[in-house]
């Protein structure tokens, strides 16, 4: 991305000097579905703060790459009024991730959950980065509150806002555009007016694509983004360890990577896995079974690409949630119908063994699982840029009172 | 709605397939779903994507195997996805490779091992050696060391997975990628539609008429039909010397479809015809799948599940259908070698 100009304006300043006028943005997103996506949201918020004069450019987090899908991944933007590009990237680039962002863009509200990129280890918060005063700016359907109870405490009061609005999985090959780049673009200049405004947005805009339903979706989410304060005291006490990379001294001669111990034994937890890495916070839907109805066919643990599924002493198959990254196959696979579905992942608390669960209570499992299921199933279509179709239940399938025994 | 496509089928299928031949009676080939094993020897918490196909290849063929296995990995996705950043999924031994020596590592690991074992270092027993290489590791690049790998005595196994592009490095087009399909390499544009315009190199069958002293060649999809690709691990690792498996990997990264259809794409790529299933055991073809049987599907239903062909027109999916449709109808051995296909003698 080249800036608007080259060259020096400020000489001599020192580094936290120049610092005062740059503005940080990151974009969070899904790994491919949402990169083509994330790539046109910070280019154009580039061009649009050009067009005021600003120095502006973006780049995508450079440990992201080779993307996996669904795997936590992250785009910046970095905006200055005062300094030259040159000076701009020297105070703002040239690093692997950047440690504060005035304004967190959040595209899949389910990563308020955490995330845990390619290059670390451990589960971050998503607003591990926001400033005091800043915005984390999350495209959802959901109030703040469901959103701030999964969100890690800080010292300090900052804001959250909802732009209204589903996870867009435009996907790779085929794009779709369901406007929600503009829309997101929109939502920057209605929270952070100081990196563009929304006049210089909507020129652009204009002149970019041409198109009055791209202006008028534009209008529509500046006027629909709701802003509320999070004081310090909201949030929760943060439930995962913070990554920490090992340093060069401590690794073995050559290249030795310790391998998972061998381990087995039937029930929950009972294969051992590499505890470093755990990959569940890819998800954005988790399966849920029906133990009661279940014909123990073994066809979800025999597909499941990610090792999820425990297989227990009477046959059924316990879900591992920490592992699991959600892509569905065990839902598709499963012959009974109703058993396994993929529910937002939002709906639940922890990652706790839902087969446990089941044996305490049988009748409260599925009660408890319905609820959380409710009566809307979500079937993706093949190709990821074409939407999803939603189908609406009659009635949940009736307890099975001798089932999966 | 949670029906999967293969439902009851898949279930009998399930409990039918893999009954095992006189020849291969040490191999201990499955029979059932319910009597796999359920220890993982490569196991959860890796950087794959989700819904990843070649990641069950891994763990289905060191499941087959069992634990007294070593595994090299040419470079590729399913190398970076699982030893990055200092963690692994792996409880086997597993080395990593460059991208062109999956057949050089596997020959000088086997090598290495029957040494120690004359010399007494280690004790004589059977221990597995398997290589791991992509579509571009092993079919492309890796091709000449495979061909040097399958022409000694040692007992290896060489699998190509093959997800139809160079996925780790986001998607280029191999030798090995679908006729049309779009890659970065191969954008589909106004000027041209269709900038990949070659067909699928065909390398299982190059490799094993190439190669006469090796005894066993073979496709594979991991899930479909069940039991099947492992059940042609075992019988690779039973029948002694150096043998390869091509697997066919549906890729949701770089298809371009939803991780929940994977099985799905692979079981539509061998029922539409598109990638024959089928053994090669000492020069003898066995269909272990025959599409004909089934009345192969449109490759059409194939096709339009993948964004990576959503520039299709009428005439792209009809010429595709044409092709495969010539591959089982006039090749002298149907799917597989296409002497009659394109080959005549000059007159």
């Amino acid at each position: 991305m080249s800036g608007s100009s080259r060259g020096t304006k400020s000489e001599a300043v020192s580094t936290a000097e120049m610092e005062k006028s740059v503005l940080r943005l990151e974009v969070n997103y899904r790994g491919i579905f949402q990169k083509s996506l994330a790539y046109r949201i910070t280019n154009d918020l580039v061009y649009a703060a050009h067009s005021e004069g600003k120095t502006a450019f973006s780049n995508g987090r450079y440990s992201d790459d080779p993307q996996r899908n669904g795997v936590p991944c992250a785009n910046f933007a970095f905006f200055s009024d005062a300094l030259s590009e040159d000076d701009l990237e020297a105070v703002a680039s040239a690093s692997m991730d950047i440690d504060r962002a005035n304004v967190v863009v959040v595209l899949d509200d389910t990563m308020v959950k955490g995330l845990e990129p390619w290059g670390h280890y451990g589960i971050r918060p998503i607003n591990e980065k926001v400033i005091p005063g800043g915005t984390l700016l999350i495209v959802s359907r959901r109030k703040p509150e469901e959103l701030i109870r999964h969100l890690e405490k800080k010292t300090f009061d900052y804001n959250i806002a909802i732009l209204p609005g589903d996870q867009s999985f435009a996907g790779l090959w085929y794009y779709r555009d369901d406007a929600t780049d503009v829309r997101t673009i929109a939502a920057v200049a209605r929270v952070a007016p100081e990196i563009v405004g929304i006049h210089s947005v909507e020129e652009y805009v204009k002149k970019k694509y041409n198109d009055a339903a791209k202006v008028k979706s534009l209008q529509e989410a500046y006027d629909s983004v709701v802003v509320r304060e999070v004081k310090q005291s909201e949030g929760i006490a943060w439930p995962h360890s913070k990554p920490k990379l090992p340093s060069w001294d401590s690794f073995d001669e050559g290249i030795v990577v310790k391998s998972v111990e061998r381990g087995f034994t039937l029930g929950p937890r009972g294969q051992n896995r590499n505890p470093n890495f755990k990959r569940g916070t890819s998800k954005t839907q988790r399966p849920v079974i029906r133990f009661d109805t279940c014909i123990k066919c073994t066809l979800c643990w025999y597909d499941c690409p990610d090792e999820c599924f425990d297989p227990t002493a009477d046959g059924l198959y316990d879900v591992n949630y920490e592992y699991c990254t959600g892509c569905g196959r065990c839902a598709q696979v499963c012959p009974v119908d109703d058993c396994i579905v993929m529910v937002d992942d939002l709906n639940f608390e922890d990652n706790s063994s839902p087969w446990e669960m089941y044996k305490r209570d049988a009748e409260g499992y599925v009660k408890w699982l319905e609820e959380k299921k409710g009566k809307v199933r979500f079937m993706p279509s093949p190709v990821t840029g074409k939407g999803v179709r939603h189908t609406e239940i009659k009635a949940a399938v009736p307890f099975k009172q001798d089932g999966g025994n | 709605m949670a029906q999967g496509w293969r439902g009851k089928e898949a279930i009998e299928m399930a409990t039918t397939t893999g009954v095992s031949k006189e020849e291969f009676k040490n191999a201990k080939l499955y029979k059932s779903v319910h009597g796999i094993d359920m220890e993982e020897f490569y196991t959860s918490g890796h950087r794959t994507c989700q819904g990843c196909e070649s990641a069950l290849v891994m763990r289905d063929f060191v499941k087959a195997s069992g634990p007294r296995t070593v595994v090299t990995g040419a470079t590729g996705c399913m190398y970076v996805a699982n030893t990055s950043y200092m963690t692994t999924p792996w409880v086997v031994p597993w080395m990593h490779t460059q991208l062109g020596g999956g057949g050089a590592s596997a020959v000088g690991m086997a090598a290495g091992l029957r040494a120690l074992m004359r010399k007494g270092k280690i004790p004589d027993e059977k221990i597995n050696v398997i290589n791991f290489s992509g579509d571009l590791g092993g079919g492309d690049m890796g091709l000449g060391g495979i061909s040097g790998a399958l022409q000694t005595d040692y007992d290896m196994l060489i699998i190509i997975y093959d997800n139809e592009s160079a996925a780790n490095t986001d998607i280029q087009a191999t030798n090995m990628t679908p006729w049309g399909a779009q890659t970065t390499f191969t954008p589909t544009g106004s000027k041209k539609r269709i900038m990949h315009d070659k067909w699928k190199k065909n390398v299982a069958p190059m490799l094993a008429i190439g190669h006469p002293n090796c005894k066993y060649v073979a496709t594979a999809c991991a899930t479909f039909p069940p039991m099947d690709y492992m059940n042609k691990v075992k019988k690779a690792l039973s029948i002694g010397g150096p043998t390869l498996i091509h697997t066919m990997d549906p890729c949701p990264k770089g298809w371009d479809y939803h991780p929940r259809y994977s099985g799905d794409l692979g079981q539509l790529a061998i029922k539409t015809g598109i990638f024959p299933l089928y053994e090669i055991i000492k020069g003898e073809v066995n269909y272990t799948y025959d599409a004909r049987k089934t009345k192969r599907v449109p490759v059409r239903e194939y096709l339009e599940k993948q964004g990576r062909f959503s520039h299709f027109i009428e005439d792209d999916f009809e010429f595709v259908q044409s092709r495969v449709d010539e591959m089982w109808n006039d090749w002298e051995i149907p799917g597989v070698a296409p002497i009659k296909g394109w080959l005549s003698v000059r007159r």
